[in-house]
């Protein structure tokens, strides 16, 4: 098999490695245009933060190729390698100096990485090695709520908890909260591996509804068209019945009709426990908090100014999104979300959202949202050809990781999420973020195009 | 195993279901509220006004009366300065240490980023020695900015002062903002709309913490500062400098008109001030010492003093008495000095001889008759009448009914009527009440003293009248706006109410006044120029001391010359002088000349007004 380039190549799935490129030059010349200053252009200057973003790139596409080149049992090999060699670098960084209040870097001059970006890698890796060797499901899906159900669900996942829970921890310690709750989004991988029940997702559907909830509710809203001023919990509502109506449409044309009725029930379902559930919310914040607890929840949402300055930020960085307009300020014409400015502040990392909207406009917010879309999709459409289990799991735990950095990311942007400084993967500028990023893609990438050859 | 299997639809259903929350939610913030874009705009742009320069004005023959001249003010931007030697930087900047520290502190206190003025408006020739030091001290520089400039120290009252607008005035007009300047009396005041021009915007992009970085959209919308329209006013700087001199040491006012147009020629009160005093930084130090001066030099009083017109009114009544037919031209009335007093003259045959020797009971017979005509039986009633009649012909003359001219805050004189005996005199707790007076009770107007007040201007447009036998142009200064004429209603021929064949005996009466002997203005004569004139002399009381006080008589001239096709006409009055003939006849006299001849023939006489020191105030008589 090695030495044949044919074969090497032949089952790579361009279309995720096109999105792949079309996101970094996305990235680049967006990152290029938030330090945009015209006394000072130019544009491989290593210096500068598009450079930089060029240069780890470089080094990724490079590990890319020679992962290409390894032999896909061999990365299942190394997984739990790699995971112990994070895990002690974790350690290690809790000792290194403190930058922004945080023990997270590893310095090497003016170039920094954060192992904890590495920690989501390594476990991923180590995850899909565990579930893969675990024995399949297979009466046990019918949880109860009893004390022996948890007794017995930690006797057969303690391995799964030590794996996730290791890193998670040690993260939470340098601190770095936005990377713990990212781990948090394994849950959809051990939910669609059968190891959580539905319990746990719809705590999380219920947790995101929730803060949406408590963070638009008391604003209000011009409905589109219409001049009607609605209230934030109607608001709310009203998206939901849309997207309903989106989905039932999306039923109605695209799934067989014996498959049909099943799903309008859960719609149907769904629906209704979910508007119930943005009331109950509503009325409990409204009717049961103190003003103090209230302060406490809107400062956890973020609706309130704290002392960081974390309300100012995300005025600022709305601001900047909705001042875009529809069709945008045009490149490099961002008056807000550019750094030279300074209104929005981690301009390049956490909220390079905002220079992309402000600049592209709605048109462009909706292409790069699209663009994570079709590329999470894939990555699911991709996970469920596998034959290999662990190919599959991997699949599942890097959209699980992409799908909750977007979701907080653009969620905090346009205020929908709290305030949680986590970066927007492939397009923020970071380098331990781009490395790992793409290293999830090629690994899968790699392991994908194995598909038809490796039967286990 | 199938039930498993399914999760993947929730999954992909949920990576749908929020990117799709977050289209709704962008096309909501980007493309339907504009909330996100109004307030994008206020914090990354700023508006900088650029101030226009003011209109110039000049006088009629085209001489500057206002011009501009640069100002430099000093500005601080406080976390750019480096610790200056604060004793160093306030002697150059020529303030003391304290104000210096305190206009620091409040610089510091408006904002550390954002300019603050340390110093306003200094002078090119005083920032010519700050200008070479300034740079070794980072953060602090200069801005300029245009202030008036009077090339000459004349024309206060007409030209007005500048000052920074009041809370009233922003209310008036949102184009003013706290700080701005704006014209506040004069013409500065009347023509603020024309002069001021108008502001430019400079919009800039700002940083998070104000400053500003580059120009929004590279300065497409912005725009240019225009300065104001230069105007023209019928002022003649010569003649207008020249009362101004012949008026030292005097209290009272010349205003010359043009008889044919309305224009005034000059508005002089006298004391007056150098305008250049009242000029930004200058106004503060000296506007308190000019208001509280007591011979109030702050005081316009050609168009805001009302006084008796003495006997210079003595012409309306005759032009009403041969208009109302109750004497011709040849009406005599003997000198009978038993009623009103008079002087020692040959008894006057005639309107123009009444005239040309101003004879007291010539006039206060002849004013009887229009007063009296004896259309009621009732003595009383006849007069409520005749005054009614007599007033709405002074009316006419635009005497006391505010002559909507387009000096601000001018105010009229006042005539009498029967409403006014009725209700309003001697008191308004205790009137005559209705037919409860006659014209025994009110001949004091005859001869203009008594109730009868006319303001200067009020005066010098009767001149007018006469010169044109009978009608006006309302007076006004303006003579030209820009490329543009002037308002509408300096352009209406104003009638009144006499005939012009009327006017004959009267004019032949001025005439004989300054050309026969026995006239009354013999001192107002130049040979050749044909000047009419008519003198008075107002009684005038203060009360002082809790006693009524007899002063010097006001010296009261009015004129027009030459006669035929006249070309000025003027009024002068002198406060406290003593008669017509004696003070205000010759000042009259000699600027009719300089106005026509361009020159003094009479050197003698030119010097007699110049030496005259008429300040003092005399009590003459004592009135418990």
């Amino acid at each position: 098999m090695r030495g044949d380039n044919n074969k090497l190549w032949a089952d790579v799935d361009w279309m995720l490695v096109g999105i792949y490129f079309l996101l970094i030059i996305f990235s680049v010349s967006n990152i290029y245009s938030a330090g945009y200053d015209p006394e000072h252009s130019g544009l491989f200057d290593m210096g500068t933060e598009h450079g930089k973003q060029i240069m780890w790139v470089g080094i990724s596409v490079f590990l890319g190729v020679i992962i290409m080149f390894l032999d896909g049992s061999l990365i299942k090999k190394l997984s739990y390698p790699v995971y112990i060699i994070v895990i002690v670098l974790l350690i290690l960084v809790l000792f290194m100096p403190a930058i922004n209040g945080a023990k997270s870097w590893f310095g090497f001059g003016s170039f920094g990485i954060q192992p904890s970006e590495l920690g989501k890698l390594a476990a991923c890796l180590a995850l899909s090695t565990h579930l893969s060797s675990m024995a399949p499901i297979t009466t046990r899906l019918k949880p109860g709520f009893s004390l022996s159900y948890v007794g017995d669900m930690i006797n057969t996942h303690w391995k799964t908890v030590l794996i996730l829970g290791l890193p998670a921890v040690l993260v939470l310690l340098q601190p770095d909260a936005g990377t713990f709750i990212i781990f948090t989004s394994f849950i959809l991988v051990l939910y669609r591996e059968g190891y959580a029940g539905n319990i746990l997702l719809f705590l999380l559907i219920g947790v995101i509804i929730a803060v949406i909830t408590l963070i638009v509710a008391d604003s209000s809203f011009m409905l589109p068209f219409l001049k009607i001023k609605v209230g934030g919990k109607v608001g709310i509502i009203i998206s939901l019945l849309v997207m309903g109506l989106i989905f039932f449409i999306l039923i109605r044309y695209f799934v067989l009709k014996r498959n049909r009725s099943p799903l309008y029930r859960a719609l149907v379902g769904s629906l209704i426990v979910a508007i119930l559930f943005v009331n109950f919310i509503e009325w409990g914040y409204s009717t049961f908090l103190e003003e103090h607890q209230k302060e406490r929840i809107d400062l956890v949402v973020g609706k309130i100014e704290d002392p960081d300055g974390k309300g100012y930020n995300i005025n600022r960085a709305k601001a900047a999104i909705g001042s875009g307009g529809f069709s945008g300020k045009g490149y490099l014409q961002a008056t807000l979300a550019n750094a030279s400015q300074k209104h929005v502040p981690m301009q390049s990392t956490d909220f390079i959202f905002c220079t992309w909207s402000e600049e592209r406009g709605f048109i462009g917010s909706f292409v790069l949202v699209l663009l994570y879309t079709i590329l999470l999709i894939k990555i699911v459409s991709i996970a469920e050809r596998q034959r290999a289990k662990y190919t599959r799991i991997f699949a599942y735990c890097v959209a699980g990781v992409f799908f909750y950095h977007f979701m907080i990311n653009v969620g905090m942007a346009i205020g929908l999420a709290p305030v949680i400084g986590i970066p927007l993967p492939l397009f923020s500028y970071g380098g331990s973020q781009v490395l790992t990023f793409s290293l999830l893609i090629f690994i899968l990438v790699k392991l994908d195009s194995e598909r038809k050859v490796v039967l286990q | 195993m199938k039930n498993v299997d399914n999760r993947k639809y929730v999954i992909a259903l949920i990576f749908m279901l929020i990117p799709l929350i977050f289209i709704v939610r962008l096309f909501y913030m980007q493309v339907v509220d504009d909330k996100w874009k109004e307030r994008a705009a206020q914090i990354s742009e700023n508006k900088v006004i650029t101030y226009p320069a003011r209109g110039i004005v000049y006088d009629r023959n085209k001489t500057k009366l206002i011009s501009n001249e640069v100002y430099y003010d000093i500005r601080v931007i406080p976390n750019q300065t480096d610790n200056p030697d604060s004793f160093a930087l306030a002697k150059l900047l020529d303030i003391s240490i304290e104000e210096y520290t305190s206009q620091m502190n409040k610089a510091r206190g408006y904002s550390k980023r954002k300019p603050s003025d340390l110093v306003k408006q200094i002078p090119p020739d005083e920032f010519a020695d700050i200008a070479p030091e300034l740079y070794k001290y980072p953060g602090f520089y200069e801005v300029d900015r245009t202030l008036r400039v009077y090339p000459k120290p004349i024309a206060a009252h007409v030209l007005g002062y500048m000052a920074e607008v009041d809370s009233g005035d922003i209310k008036a007009d949102p184009y003013y903002k706290s700080g701005d300047i704006i014209g506040k009396s004069g013409i500065e005041k009347s023509y603020e709309s024309v002069l001021r021009g108008k502001k430019g915007m400079k919009y800039y992009l700002q940083d998070a913490i104000g400053v500003e970085t580059s120009r929004f959209e590279d300065g497409k919308y912005d725009t240019l500062a225009q300065q104001g329209e230069s105007i023209t006013i019928s002022i003649d700087a010569e003649i207008q400098e020249y009362g101004e001199l012949l008026m030292q040491n005097k209290r009272g006012s010349i205003v010359a008109i043009e008889p044919e147009s309305g224009e005034i020629l000059a508005m002089i009160s006298s004391p007056s001030y150098d305008p250049n005093l009242l000029v930004g930084r200058r106004l503060g130090q000296n506007y308190g010492a000019l208001e509280q001066d007591t011979l109030l030099p702050l005081y316009n009083r050609s168009a805001l003093a009302r006084y008796n017109p003495g006997s210079t009114f003595k012409l309306l009544n005759a032009l009403i008495a041969l208009q109302e037919g109750v004497i011709d031209s040849n009406a005599t009335f003997p000198c009978t000095k038993s009623l009103v007093g008079c002087h020692n003259h040959p008894t006057a045959n005639g309107v123009s001889q009444g005239v040309k020797m101003s004879c007291n009971p010539y006039f206060y017979a002849l004013t009887r008759k229009i007063i009296q005509q004896g259309k009621f039986k009732s003595h009383f009633k006849d007069a409520a009448y005749g005054l009614d009649v007599w007033a709405s012909y002074l009316a006419s003359f635009g005497i006391g009914t505010g002559m909507d001219t387009d000096f601000p805050g001018m105010k009229a004189g006042f005539i009498p009527n029967t409403d006014f005996y009725d209700n309003d005199f001697p008191s308004k707790s205790r009137p005559y009440g209705q037919y409860g007076w006659a014209y025994s009770t009110i001949y004091s107007n005859s001869i203009g003293q008594g109730e009868v007040e006319m303001t200067p201007l009020e005066l010098a447009n009767m001149a007018c009248i006469m010169a044109n036998r009978g009608w006006f142009y309302k007076p006004h200064l303006i003579k030209e706006i820009g490329q543009n004429g002037i308002p509408e209603k300096f352009l209406v021929k104003q009638q009144t109410k006499v005939k012009e064949k009327h006017f004959r005996p009267v004019i032949e009466g001025m005439y004989r006044v300054v050309h026969e002997a026995g006239g009354t203005a013999r001192r107002a004569k130049v040979d050749s120029l044909d000047i009419c004139g008519k003198t008075g002399t107002a009684e005038n009381f203060k009360n002082y001391d809790g006693k009524r006080h007899q002063l010097t008589d006001h010296s009261i001239f009015i004129a027009f010359a030459p006669r035929d096709n006249p070309k000025i006409a003027i009024s002068v009055y002198i406060e406290n002088a003593g008669f017509g003939g004696t003070w205000a006849a010759p000042i009259a006299s000699l600027i009719i000349e300089k106005y026509l001849t361009g020159k003094i023939k009479d050197q003698a006489k030119e010097q007699r007004i110049l030496d005259a020191d008429l300040m003092p105030i005399k009590i003459v008589k004592k009135k418990v």
